[in-house]
């Protein structure tokens, strides 16, 4: 295959998606309102899927410190970590996060894919035997892939079948490392962390969790899954992102294991980028400390989440199995999928389209995702718009 | 790759075992051969790959790592990597 003709599936892909009045992949955002609302097409737009859960992108306090940030420190650092690019509050924002983890290590990536990426191929060597969720991240896979050890997949949200592939790797599984997310961004299901860590128990190995999804969200500090499941212990390491709750951009890596400080010299993708701006590092402390402190952030997406998935559970939609501010609408048809998406677009609500192979099943996915700044008024109107969706394509309770 | 301590299943007919662990991934199988393309003949999805291949592991009682299925392209092809593992 030359190297040109390879794209050609892509182009064909592509081509099919550009047939559609809008191509699902290339929305705009021609202006941000707020925290929950845009311009897309000339309309103003209920953001309802976005991964902004606690809703601070447009927090003051936030954008203060990141004016400040900016006049003081300039626009950006030009440089990695190893060179010119360690600034004082580069450090005193991992040594804010291993204290509000109760860990004694903590490590800042230029993004959530770079912390995935640089965690995983520090961590593994060729050899090493690494378990894998089945519907884990594509960051997770990548710096699995990348680190060159023997990649095994389980069954999404299976202990059972985790613990089968650690007794069939029989001496290998007790320095085999486990890797799962927290709150899976697709669906909006959570993994059975609990049982995870009883597995690991029973073989030993190292587990790692990605929070990218769950911090913020879960446990009495939003310290994640794995706070709310009381399983930190059990944790080895955990990766996650401030693009999400903490409104910003850029990634982390937190551990009680010493070996975390030696990422800084082993891990390529920490030394070769360059280090986050400093207003990023500003806005990203700001937002950790309202993270912890402001407990009805918590409370809020949790009520909007139960609303949204209430509603959507009365018009019989085919939802993920668990309550949470992601809600993940599954549907057979692809093209059906891509016409309720239209519709809610041209209602004033965006949503995320998630086709194969991104979505899990094979089936087509509209994501829904919920977040503290909206209001009850702004979720009933997404409700409205799904409500009319179901009658204009009967589905869900208005199926034939 | 790595076949577990438990993994006893003789190969008489893996290609055999793997078409029909293969058709029970489909409401209405279709045709399946030793040499179909497990993708391009059957369009499945990457996903659904990836469920299929657990359900083989299980039904061998071993596992296979990803880099093992890297020219697996037909039946055949995996039943060779499934067999080379039970014999390991």
């Amino acid at each position: 295959m030359s190297l040109k003709s390879r794209f050609d599936d892509v182009s064909r892909k592509r081509d099919a998606l550009s047939e559609v009045p809008v191509n699902p992949t290339d929305v705009v955002i021609e202006r941000v309102l707020s925290a929950t609302e845009a311009l897309i097409g000339g309309r103003r737009t209920i953001m309802a899927g976005t991964n902004n859960y606690l809703g601070l992108t447009f927090d003051p306090d936030c954008i203060a410190a990141g004016r400040e940030a900016l006049s003081e420190a300039g626009t950006g650092t030009t440089g990695s970590r190893m060179a010119n690019g360690t600034y004082r509050e580069h450090l005193e924002l991992e040594r804010e996060l291993a204290v509000f983890f109760g860990t004694t290590h903590a490590m800042v990536f230029s993004t959530g894919y770079a912390a995935n990426l640089g965690a995983l191929a520090a961590l593994l060597k060729p050899g090493d035997a690494v378990l894998i969720d089945s519907e884990a991240h594509a960051s997770l896979y990548d710096g699995c892939r990348l680190s060159g050890a023997d990649l095994f997949r389980f069954k999404h949200n299976d202990p059972a079948s985790l613990s089968n592939r650690l007794r069939r790797l029989g001496d290998r599984a007790s320095e085999a490392l486990i890797v799962v997310e927290g709150l899976y961004s697709v669906r909006g299901d959570s993994a059975p962390l609990v049982e995870y860590a009883q597995v690991k128990e029973k073989y030993g190995g190292y587990l790692l969790v990605d929070e990218a999804h769950s911090l913020g969200i879960y446990g009495d500090h939003g310290r994640g899954l794995a706070e709310h499941l009381g399983v930190e212990p059990s944790v080895d390491f955990i990766v996650g992102t401030f693009s999400k709750s903490l409104g910003s951009i850029g990634g982390f890596c937190v551990s009680r294991h010493d070996e975390l400080t030696l990422f800084r010299y082993s891990s390529r993708p920490y030394i070769f980028t360059a280090s986050p701006c400093p207003s990023v590092i500003a806005t990203t402390r700001v937002a950790l400390r309202k993270l912890e402190d402001q407990s009805e952030l918590r409370d809020k997406v949790w009520a909007n989440a139960k609303q949204l998935y209430t509603a959507l559970e009365n018009l019989q939609l085919d939802l993920g199995p668990h309550l949470s501010p992601v809600i993940g609408i599954a549907f057979e048809d692809r093209v059906l999928s891509l016409a309720c998406w239209q519709a809610l677009l041209e209602a004033g609500v965006y949503t995320n389209l998630i086709l194969p192979p991104a979505a899990p099943d094979g089936r087509s996915l509209i994501r829904c995702s919920v977040t503290a700044a909206h209001t009850p008024r702004q979720i009933d109107l997404i409700i409205d718009a799904f409500m009319a969706v179901c009658r204009q394509f009967g589905i869900g309770r208005d199926a034939a | 790759m790595t076949s577990g301590p438990d993994s006893k299943m003789e190969c008489g007919d893996t290609a055999g075992e793997l078409m029909e662990l293969l058709r029970k991934t489909f409401d209405d199988p279709p045709q399946i051969n030793p040499e179909t393309n497990i993708v391009a003949d059957l369009g499945l999805e990457s996903i659904q790959v990836i469920e299929y291949l657990c359900e083989v592991e299980d039904h061998f009682d071993l596992v296979i790592d990803e880099e093992a299925l890297a020219d697996v392209q037909t039946i055949t092809d995996l039943a060779d990597v499934v067999e080379k593992l039970i014999h390991r």
